[in-house]
């Protein structure tokens, strides 16, 4: 498999990867794809108290393409809100990594990655809104 | 290079029977850990993933499939063949490649990050696409 620079150099330098605690009130956390596939990924986002998204975080099973668009999407995701973040469309990874047709199901996971971790990040802020709302 | 692999590796299982097998290969399932990706990372071995017919294609191999390898593990297997000029030397340094590249990509692993808090990976519902 021929692999862009762009690819090979998320694969030999991953951005920002780990975790974090999957519980903290700040924290959403997108966990996509399946061993059985050959691909998972989980995607973690920070949002600060301004709404924003100041850090995020990833680890990836799954070959150099799915690797490397899970930490193209780190980087992209900093910085922006949450609404913005979830237009970040699988075609703009693809193309950025210049992925060979038969990897652009990485690209897509990484889309669906982004997104499971801004649902599960608004479903805990509605989840805290919920005693003050039953209290009213 | 198994007992090399076996000492240094936890959560590896070769693939196939031991003993009826041709000299000289070594097919493992290295968990928790893409074949493909380990296979960018080991830049001085010439490998294949799955079995050596399905190295080309995203399919997990129907041989492994057939030999009972589980889905899960599916994905991260590699085959390794040793030939008659193979020395002693290569096969360490073999080793100390693959040790590398396995651990790092572990590290990176949610899987791996999951078997080492003791979730049981078959029991999870995967979403997946």
């Amino acid at each position: 498999m021929t692999y862009s620079a762009k690819l090979i150099d998320h694969y030999e330098n991953p951005r920002n990867i780990g975790s974090f605690d999957k519980n903290s009130e700040e924290v959403g956390t997108g966990l996509v794809g399946a061993p059985a596939c050959g691909d998972v990924m989980k995607l973690q986002i920070r949002v600060g108290a301004d709404g924003l998204i100041e850090d995020a975080k990833f680890k990836t099973f799954g070959c150099g393409s799915a690797i490397a668009s899970s930490s193209l999407v780190t980087e992209w995701v900093k910085g922006k809100t949450l609404d913005e973040a979830g237009t970040i469309k699988n075609t703009d990874i693809a193309r950025h990594l210049a992925l060979p047709p038969v990897k652009i199901h990485c690209s897509v996971l990484a889309e669906d990655a982004i997104k499971a971790a801004i649902a599960d990040y608004r479903a805990k802020m509605i989840k805290k809104d919920e005693p003050a709302a039953a209290a009213e | 290079m198994l007992k090399g692999l076996q000492s240094k590796l936890t959560d590896i299982v070769v693939n196939g029977d031991l003993d009826h097998r041709i000299p000289g290969n070594l097919n493992i399932s290295f968990a928790y850990v893409e074949g493909e990706s380990l296979m960018m990372g080991i830049k001085n071995l010439a490998v294949s993933s799955g079995s050596a017919c399905t190295s080309a294609s995203l399919e997990p191999s129907y041989v492994l499939r057939a030999l009972g390898v589980e889905e899960e593990m599916a994905h991260t297997s590699l085959r390794i063949g040793l030939g008659r000029f193979t020395t002693e030397h290569e096969v360490d340094t073999a080793v100390d490649e693959l040790v590398h590249h396995v651990n790092k990509l572990r590290e990176m692993s949610p899987l791996w990050e999951m078997a080492q808090e003791g979730i049981d990976i078959k029991s999870i519902e995967w979403a997946a696409h």
